[in-house]
């Protein structure tokens, strides 16, 4: 059985179904991308995994556990993190205070604290020399790999990232996806949800395509991203011009 | 000069008094939105808790510090109480509702706890024992000073400075500061958002139930009525110095406590109110955030 | 089993009978029930009764002043007693003072508290409710403290010795007499709330009370209407103020605190806001329980705060709730048949255009023939905080085109469609429209230039049926004024029928006619977008934004929706699109601009675009030269 499984998830909002029926796995060293247009329901399949959406049916089990109806704090305590589409960090708190709050559930260990900060900084060496600085000037990428090392303060064992290269150079987005890499290969797995497809199929193991709620496509990274059905999800395929 | 310095003085006094009031509009307001018309009276059942304790049950008696303690502690956990249980029964089950039915709940809690107070301690104006604390004071250069006055400002300095090291240094402190910014963020830390709304009300009580205290002891006179008009200064100060700003409140509180004295020493006492009343009106034309900004929840 | 029929029956026949009850228009229930109730009160003689009846119909008339800010436009007063005492001391300073009849005062009275509520009410209500809250007690107080320091109104002891009116020569003295006023005045009251509640200015005052924001872009002025309401609420307060005054003789700052404040919201919530019966409930249980519980009189505001959470908590619709009875959709209407609908819309339209390009002509701006620029933006650039959501966009849109507006997530296109619509105020740039620029204006006012739109997950107004939210989008074609409104004059009628008409012809449009009398929320989302547009059609716009109208809909609905903007094109609108969805706007537009990350990336024809390399690396990202090194197994 794998470490994350999500079974035929049903997510509404109000009476609009945003989500008919995802089904998904994740595995611990491995990258799961998960890609498609706008308004698919991306975001939505990790924050109802997450904790913040409650899903109408299906199921969610992380090492054999179920989280569907587990509050949003309690899901973080079992050891998922989601890092959310734009990044919401504290801008009126510092880069220190942020990551200090990403260590809450370990506040009584003020040394792994301190501990788990430095191997934070030791991954975005950037973050280290803005340490004092209010997380609200920071750049976009700054910002972005501050969230990324808030979330992995509390050492999960899944991490979840909704658009992390959103409003990022291009330079930047593929040091961000670098580093998302590297976190996986040291054991944790991720679930990568992305715009930028090819990029995020470059670093991913498996992928799944989401249209209008549903999976339509999935598969070994490595064959989709030469599958021109990817090309024709996002924009539409080679249609009538128009007025036909 | 001399009237200025003295006028300064009590307004100081006084400030540091709605100080700790505007505070418990403001942590509120600026984790959940929410206008606790209550929180004036919290400072009223906090002075009645503490009289009971000094002339009920005749603390007063005891050894000063022992009673001193004794009347701020209880206080402050008996209105902690019952903020709770605004919170859980009147509160709560609104917070999604409108706006309009938060407000008008808020409103009718304001009501309950004052005819509560009013059917529990009578409507007759009470006192705290007069000659519990020494009469006397110093001079600091021309500015006479008593202990009464020095001690109870002591006191509210110590709390605040005690609010500021637990928002500024503690983690738990970090989180509540989180919530004013969003909420479902620090649920993603593992923050549990609504322990930390519930720690808001606990300060918030305390800290109103404080300076209710302060205010028995430094004017003697309490009565069931006393947290209407408290309440809307510590408001107008809480939105003076820019609502959900916690250096903020202290600020405005100050101010509106240096307001009022000149005000009554230099006018009349029939004319604070206005201008106090005028004070907020246009600051919530001219500068809705207030003099430091506000800190409030975008994303509940 | 035959119990239940027997029940059904009985109840098809109460509900048979009410409907009947229906027919008889308002103003003559209200006159015969008031009637009823007064002449038994009249009738028993009792003068103690006579004088709590007086009370109630006073804090009823209260009730519906501030029911009318309350209730109908949704603002927290907590000063209402201001213009109870502006009201009152008018009327008792003019008729000791100047002595004047209490009839001459009236006016008088009504007119400082409708300039009180002026002056107080324009800086303060754009204010959210809870500041707007705070402010208002500010008020009340203000008024009883000014009003207790000023030594010429009595100051603390106020005004004595207040004479009885005199109407034409008939002195009033008895509580009887007093009463005959009061439900005279507590009548006409009613009479206007409910004509007020169903013109245009009640809907307004619905929508804003919902969605404040969908219903300033659809062109309700709701600053306006916030202020017809304080104003007109704080009106009927200072009348009932000049009642009250005479009535009781004498009148002292202590008539007028913040508990009166209180008491009056009491008896709206109690009864139920924006309730008319709910009103008279309410006062009825106010004033009437302190007597009937007499010994529990002291803890009176006990007893209410407890009632004033309750009801919050488990009965919050009130006592009597407010009965927004389905209407009945174009009652009255004449039936036309649908090529004729479709004629005269277009007809209509066409006529219209041709009036405005005439008056634009004639004020000397230019006027944009089809495929000339109808809105140009220019160096458009939005900022907030450090991130520059639209950078320098600069593009125009053809009048009679179909141009849309894609890009990946996060792109700004949402950002500019806010910048053209007055929602946001852009950091820099021009946008022009028609000629005229429309930057920095008001949403209601852009609306009134010609631009209308939908949003981005649909905002209609839930609690209304749909003919009703199509009709609010017809708020800035109404011709006649509010005064005409309250007293439901014919010319009122016409315009009334006239928009009825017209909210139909539209909803005819867009293929909904069948659904027009049900409730917003029961439709399926994609019929619920159609009539999104609708509304956004009633206002006659030359130019529609629509913001992702095809999220949510599957490919038969999205097929019928290119139909309808085809169709809108073919009335000469022009139409602005922002879609997600490739195909349809592959299919539809004529014109397709780029975003991304706030630039303009590419602009041309569909198939253009569709090719081009710099927008295909936009959406799925760049090729990448480097290998990633992936791990072996977990």
């Amino acid at each position: 059985m794998a470490l994350l499984e999500i079974h035929d998830l049903r997510v509404f909002y109000g009476n609009i179904e945003a989500l008919k029926g995802i089904s998904l796995e994740a595995e611990p060293g491995h990258i799961v991308a998960i890609l498609g247009g706008n308004g698919a329901g991306k975001t939505t399949t990790l924050r109802t995994i997450s904790g913040l959406l409650r899903p109408r049916s299906g199921s969610i089990t992380y090492g054999g556990k179920s989280l569907v109806g587990m509050q949003a704090h309690a899901i973080v305590a079992m050891g998922l993190s989601h890092v959310p589409e734009g990044r919401r960090i504290f801008g009126i708190l510092t880069v220190e205070e942020n990551l200090n709050l990403g260590g809450y559930l370990i506040r009584s260990n003020q040394g792994l604290v301190k501990e788990r900060k430095a191997a934070v900084y030791a991954l975005f060496p950037r973050l280290a020399e803005r340490r004092t600085q209010l997380a609200g000037t920071l750049s976009g990428g700054e910002q972005q790999m501050l969230a990324i090392g808030r979330a992995l303060m509390p050492d999960p064992k899944v991490l979840m990232l909704d658009e992390p290269s959103l409003g990022l150079a291009p330079m930047l987005a593929r040091s961000v996806l670098k580093t998302v890499r590297e976190i996986a290969n040291r054991g944790t797995a991720i679930l990568l949800v992305e715009q930028n497809a090819r990029q995020a199929l470059a670093i991913s193991d498996q992928a799944y395509v989401i249209e209008v709620g549903k999976i339509v496509l999935q598969g070994e990274a490595a064959s989709l991203a030469s599958d021109e059905r990817v090309q024709k999800a996002y924009l539409g395929g080679f249609e009538a011009v128009a007025g036909a | 000069m001399g009237p200025f310095l003295e006028y300064t003085v009590i307004g100081l006094t006084v400030g540091s008094f709605y100080a700790l009031v505007a505070l418990g509009y403001t942590i509120v307001y600026g984790i959940i939105r929410l206008i606790n018309f209550a929180q004036g009276d919290l400072s009223m059942v906090g002075a009645f808790l503490g009289w009971t304790l000094l002339v009920s049950f005749g603390f007063q008696r005891l050894p000063l510090y022992l009673a001193l303690i004794a009347a701020f502690v209880v206080p402050m956990l008996g209105t902690a109480v019952v903020n709770l249980g605004i919170l859980q029964f009147a509160y709560k089950p609104l917070l999604k509702k409108s706006m309009l039915a938060i407000l008008i709940t808020a409103l009718g809690m304001s009501l309950f706890l004052q005819n509560s107070a009013e059917l529990i301690w009578g409507p007759a104006i009470q006192a705290y024992p007069p000659n519990l604390l020494p009469a006397n004071g110093l001079f600091m250069g021309p500015v006479h000073l008593t202990y009464v006055q020095i001690a109870l400002v002591f006191v509210s300095l110590l709390l605040m400075g005690g609010l500021v090291a637990f928002i500024q240094r503690t983690t738990v402190g970090t989180a509540m500061r989180a919530l004013a910014v969003d909420h479902d963020a620090a649920r993603l830390m593992g923050i549990d958002v609504d322990a930390i709304i519930r720690l808001a009300f606990v300060l918030g009580a305390m800290l109103a139930a404080a300076s209710g205290v302060m205010l028995g002891l430094y004017y003697v006179q309490i009565q069931f009525t006393m947290g209407f008009l408290l309440g809307l200064r510590a408001f107008t100060a809480a939105v003076l110095g820019g609502i959900g700003n916690i250096p903020g409140a202290m600020a405005g509180g100050m101010l509106i406590g240096l307001l009022e004295a000149y005000t009554t020493g230099y006018l009349s006492g029939k004319w604070e109110d206005v201008l106090v009343f005028g004070v907020l009106i246009t600051v919530l034309i001219v500068k809705p955030t207030g003099l430091f900004g506000e800190r409030v929840a975008e994303r509940m | 089993m035959i119990a239940r029929l027997a029940d059904h029956r009985a109840g098809r026949a109460f509900i048979a009978s009410r409907d009947q009850l229906e027919r008889i228009p308002f103003f003559i229930r209200v006159i015969v029930i008031l009637a009823i109730v007064g002449g038994s009160v009249l009738l028993n003689g009792d003068d103690y009764v006579t004088s709590v009846a007086v009370s109630v119909a006073t804090y009823a008339m209260l009730g519906l002043g501030l029911n009318i800010v309350v209730g109908y436009a949704g603002l927290l007063d907590l000063g209402y007693a201001a213009f109870f005492a502006i009201g009152a001391y008018t009327s008792a300073m003019l008729m000791t003072i100047a002595h004047w009849n209490f009839f001459a005062t009236l006016p008088l009275a009504v007119l400082f508290t409708g300039t009180a509520g002026a002056i107080l009410g324009y800086p303060t209500l754009r204010l959210r409710s809870d500041y707007l809250a705070i402010v208002t007690l500010g008020f009340g107080e203000m008024t009883r403290i000014t009003f207790n320091n000023w030594d010429y109104a009595g100051g603390p002891n106020g005004i004595l010795d207040i004479p009885w009116p005199n109407f034409f020569g008939y002195q009033l003295s008895t509580q009887g007499d007093f009463f005959v006023v009061g439900l005279v005045l507590l009548a006409i009251a009613m009479i206007f709330a409910q004509n007020l509640d169903h013109s245009r200015l009640g809907r307004g005052w619905v929508a804003i009370k919902e969605d404040e924001f969908a219903a300033e872009s659809v062109g309700v002025p709701s600053l306006r209407l916030k202020l017809f309401a304080y104003v007109m609420g704080g009106m009927w307060g200072g009348l009932a103020g000049a009642f009250f005054a005479t009535r009781i003789g004498a009148i002292d700052p202590t008539s007028f605190t913040f508990q009166l404040s209180v008491l009056v919201l009491i008896v709206i919530v109690l009864g139920g806001t924006g309730s008319l019966p709910g009103v008279l409930l309410g006062a009825l249980v106010v004033v009437g329980l302190p007597e009937v519980l007499r010994q529990f009189a002291d803890q009176r505001l006990l007893i209410f705060a407890v009632l004033l959470i309750g009801v919050m908590l488990l009965r919050p619709q009130g006592l009597w709730p407010r009965v927004r009875r389905k209407p009945k959709p174009f009652y009255g209407l004449q039936e036309e048949e649908a090529g004729d609908v479709a004629a005269r819309i277009l007809g209509e339209h066409q006529v219209q255009m041709e009036e405005r390009d005439r008056r634009h002509a004639a004020a000397g701006h230019q006027v944009p023939q089809p495929g000339e620029a109808l809105l140009e933006v220019e160096g458009l650039v939005q900022q907030f905080g450090g991130l520059r959501a639209v950078d320098n966009v600069s593009f125009n849109v053809q009048r009679g085109e179909i141009f849309s507006l894609i890009g990946p997530n996060g792109g700004g296109k949402t950002t500019v469609f806010n910048c053209i619509t007055g929602v946001q105020k852009p950091k820099r740039g021009r946008i022009r429209f028609d000629g005229r620029s429309v930057v920095g204006l008001r949403p209601h006012v852009i609306v009134s230039r010609g631009i209308g739109r939908t949003f981005q997950g649909i905002r209609l107004f839930k609690n209304m049926a749909v003919f009703e939210n199509v009709m609010v989008g017809l708020y800035p074609r109404h011709r006649t004024m509010t005064w005409q409104a309250m007293l439901h004059t014919p010319g009122e009628r016409t315009d009334e029928l006239r928009t009825l008409q017209e909210s139909r012809r539209w909803l005819g449009f867009v293929g909904l006619e069948s659904l027009a009398g049900r409730l917003a929320t029961e439709l399926s989302y994609a019929d619920q977008r159609r009539v999104e547009i609708a509304r956004a059609l009633a206002a006659h716009p030359h130019l529609v934004l629509f913001d992702e109208p095809a999220a949510g809909m599957n490919p038969t609905e999205k097929l019928e929706l290119v139909g309808i903007i085809r169709k809108i094109r073919d009335l000469g609108i022009t139409v602005l699109l922002i879609e997600h969805d490739m195909s349809l706007v592959m299919r539809v537009s004529d014109r397709i601009g780029v975003l991304d990350h706030g630039v303009l990336i590419a602009l041309g024809k569909p198939a253009e675009v569709q090719q081009n390399p710099t927008v295909i690396e936009a959406y799925l990202g760049r090729d990448e030269d480097d290998v990633i090194v992936k791990a072996q197994g977990a």
